[in-house]
């Protein structure tokens, strides 16, 4: 009779170690925050979705080198600006689709009208604002792609637009991405979805030969799969579950985060007022104490590496004696410094939003300024974000977080600081001119005029409270050797994953 | 008996349609979804071209019409969010978190009774103390706590069981206990209490005279009519625990109605609110039937009214 417990741990044991060793040496599990809603390649700069397709199932033309922001060829070889408006592009050969179509100029014709596609609801497509594409294909190999407005930067966008396979349905989003990647999709349902290499793979092979991926919601449990053995690998863990140095790294994970400030509603008009704000912050206390030891404090809104990052831009210090002054200086002249400043804040934004809200308010009320918190959701957010404004809101201070893993200011500086710009709150010609100029600009003197605006816009301007390049943190298990970058937040590269010997 | 539940049912139909206008409207009234589906940076043109393609942009009576329309052929749109259609994501989440709900309900119940009418035998006496504080902490300690603190235990510290997901039965061990943890105690107590009336009733006093035996009595005699309050109380946890266990769900990664529920909304997916609500609703009507049936199998006085 005794030997029945013993009997039963033991099996118990034994079910679990089968179950604990269904990764095989070269297969890993990934554990993700959240179930990717869909699998469709056109919404792919969704973080969920593209995390799994991009560059595993799905490629693209160009590729945006993280660190450089330089524009680096894949499924394209080279390209050139035809004239304007036109683009061409000379495709590499021998590559073909998982389906075993053939990649070539017709299959991108396909794949770009597929993302324009007006009864498909492709997130990808905002990258383009209003603009349309025609492509065309000159030869098998080559593209030809003629926009109704210049583009100076298309082989940058073309990094964002997924190739798929010519027989996905045109007309309908599916589950099922057909690309020209190193995986394909075995099985995806509610509890995993699994790729695996495949063998006619154009490039080299990758270590990698099967990845399963599964979601929880919980931080905290994310990193105990790893740590237990049950996962390889999670992306964006919190910073207070990233407790091991030898598993958990961080990186910059491209948001950065300000406080837009209201610059033509009193007293958030008078520059003194605006340099006040960013001076009454203690950056250094509320970064490490809410954000981690690693965060990075941020003199303007996309980070280094992104073409058009001002190294030169020298952060705000903290100096509430000089704050404390200019907000008296300001009320000597009669600006009605006493006027209930509104901070618009988002629920659930990012780890530790509202505390940050919360630091600032007290930080702003001590050099005397009369501050509210007012924390929205989404949807009432987002009338804050975009023009036309709402009318008679007062003074407001608006939290924002922006990514841009595009690698081009561009992406940034025109919606955020042109006078016609959705998010923008000032209205100067001369900077208007100078992003006019950037956005028709290539190569050094693009980044030299993005540079000038950012200057401008955090020192002449002061047109908002930069707060910080934000960070994220991964959990890798001992097994794996792999580091994270700057887009480990929209896109986990299977190829890049090596085991360590 | 027949005509009984048949009048139920009718209820329960005009209820459910209620509820469908109910949930129709108030879904909308969250705001534009075209914000939500829609990277933050789209232009205002892209946000109606998506608006008109989903005919969003209608009068809500047009889109109220055509929903009604589409529902008498059983079409329950297409979850937006997931690119299928919205009934089929809703059935394929509710049978797991109904196995989960009938298992830990089916155990919580059972030991709750045993503890509950074993600690009403003896009021003060250690196992009612023990059986007391047990089941008070347990209807009281938050259950995501509880949770990631026994997935830190049992998981990481110990390697016993795995995280969390499904799979192996090792899987469910975690999750039902967790889940347990406050219907067990609240009907816990329950039980307790009723029992001690009950036991101090004449019927027992004559039982004991005629030397019936003790176990008999209680577990016959007693708890057949104490039961009645458990069977009420016992029927709303089984509704809260059907309407979505979101926590523990959510926690251990298993793929229930109740995360999708809250995912659904979250993203401004109206037609799967509306086919996870239909679902869940359905499904509390059928568990209210069941509950009155007991009453009635319990209960003659019921038994001969609804005759």
């Amino acid at each position: 009779m005794r030997i029945k417990p013993v009997c039963l741990a033991g099996g118990m044991v034994l079910a679990l170690a089968a179950s604990l060793s269904a990764a095989g040496a070269e297969e890993i599990t990934i554990v993700l925050p959240e179930q990717p809603a869909n699998l469709e390649p056109c919404r792919s700069i969704r973080a969920d979705i593209g995390r799994v397709i991009n560059m595993n199932i799905t490629e693209t033309l160009t590729i945006i080198e993280p660190e450089t922001a330089q524009v680096t060829p894949h499924l394209a070889e080279s390209w050139e600006q035809v004239d304007d408006k036109t683009w061409r592009f000379k495709l590499r050969e021998g590559v073909s689709f998982q389906d075993g179509a053939p990649f070539n100029a017709e299959a991108v014709v396909k794949s770009i009208n597929r993302l324009m596609n007006p009864k498909l609801t492709c997130d990808s497509r905002s990258k383009f604002g209003d603009v349309t594409l025609t492509p065309k294909a000159v030869d098998e190999g080559t593209v030809e792609i003629v926009s109704d407005i210049p583009i100076p930067i298309m082989p940058t966008l073309m990094g964002t637009v997924q190739i798929v396979s010519p027989n996905m349905p045109f007309d309908q989003e599916v589950n099922k991405p057909v690309g020209t990647g190193p995986y394909e999709l075995e099985a995806a349902d509610n509890e995993h979805i699994v790729l695996v290499r495949r063998d006619d793979y154009w490039g080299e092979a990758p270590e990698v030969t099967k990845a399963t991926y599964r979601w929880r919601s919980e931080s905290a449990i994310r990193a105990a799969m790893v740590e237990s053995g049950e996962a390889d690998l999670t992306p964006a863990i919190a910073v207070q579950d990233a407790t091991n140095p030898e598993t958990d790294f961080a990186y910059l994970n491209s948001e950065t985060t300000r406080m837009r400030i209201d610059a033509q509603i009193a007293p958030l008009d008078d520059i003194r007022v605006r340099e006040a704000l960013n001076l009454a912050i203690d950056w250094d206390g509320m970064g490490e104490a809410l954000f981690g030891t690693d965060v990075l404090r941020a003199s303007q809104m996309v980070v280094p590496g992104v073409l058009g990052h001002n190294p030169d831009i020298k952060p705000w210090p903290y100096d509430p004696e000089r704050a404390k002054a200019l907000i008296e200086e300001a009320r000597a002249d009669g600006v009605p410094v006493d006027t209930e400043i509104t901070i618009i804040g988002r629920n659930g934004f990012f780890p530790n939003a509202s505390e940050s809200l919360e630091a600032m308010q007290a930080l702003w009320q001590e050099i005397g300024l009369n501050v509210t918190i007012r924390e929205m959701e989404a949807a009432d957010w987002v009338r804050y974000l975009d023009k036309p404004f709402p009318e008679g809101r007062g003074p407001t201070l608006f939290q924002q977080q922006h990514d841009n893993n595009t690698g081009d200011a561009g992406f940034t500086v025109p919606v955020m600081y042109t006078s016609e710009g959705q998010y923008s709150t000032i209205a100067d010609k001369d900077l208007d001119q100078v992003i006019t100029k950037a956005m028709s600009s290539t190569g050094e003197e693009r980044e030299k005029l993005f540079q000038e605006a950012f200057r401008v816009v955090h020192d002449e301007i002061i047109a908002d409270v930069p707060m910080y390049h934000m960070i994220g943190y991964v959990r890798v298990g001992p097994r794996l050797d792999w580091t994270p970058d700057l887009k480990t937040n929209s896109e986990i590269r299977l190829a890049e994953i090596k085991f360590k010997q | 008996m027949f005509g009984y539940v048949f009048k139920r049912s009718l209820q329960s139909l005009v209820a459910v349609a209620g509820l469908l206008v109910l949930v129709f409207f108030l879904s909308r009234l969250t705001g534009d979804p075209a914000y939500l589906y829609l990277p933050l940076d789209s232009t205002e043109a892209q946000r109606q071209a998506f608006n008109e393609l989903h005919g969003f942009d209608d009068p809500l009576y047009i889109q109220f019409g055509r929903y009604l329309a589409d529902l008498l052929h059983f079409d329950f749109g297409t979850a937006l969010s997931r690119n299928r259609p919205a009934m089929e994501v809703a059935l394929e989440a509710f049978p797991e978190t109904l196995k989960l709900a009938a298992i830990a309900m089916t155990l919580s119940l059972v030991l709750a009774i045993v503890v509950g009418a074993l600690a009403a035998t003896k009021p003060g006496g250690i196992f009612d103390r023990l059986a007391t504080t047990i089941s008070l902490a347990g209807a009281s300690a938050p259950d995501f706590w509880v949770a990631i603190v026994a997935i830190l235990f049992f998981s990481v510290s110990l390697g016993l069981l795995p995280t969390s997901g499904t799979g192996t039965p090792l899987h469910w061990i975690m999750p039902i206990g967790v889940l347990m943890l406050r219907p067990f105690g609240l009907l816990t107590q329950v039980v307790r209490g009723s029992m001690m009336g009950v036991l101090t009733s004449p019927y027992i006093k004559t039982a004991q005279a005629k030397g019936v035996r003790r176990t008999k009595i209680v577990f016959v005699h007693a708890l057949r009519n104490a039961l009645l309050p458990v069977i009420t109380v016992a029927g709303d946890l089984a509704a809260s625990l059907i309407n979505g266990a979101v926590v523990v769900e959510t926690i251990f990664g298993w793929p229930g109605i109740g995360k999708l529920m809250i995912d659904a909304i979250v993203r401004r997916d109206f037609a799967l609110v509306q086919a996870t609500v239909l679902i869940t609703a359905i499904a509390i009507f059928f568990l209210n039937i069941v509950i009155d049936l007991v009453y009635a199998a319990l209960d003659p006085r019921i038994r001969h009214q609804t005759a």
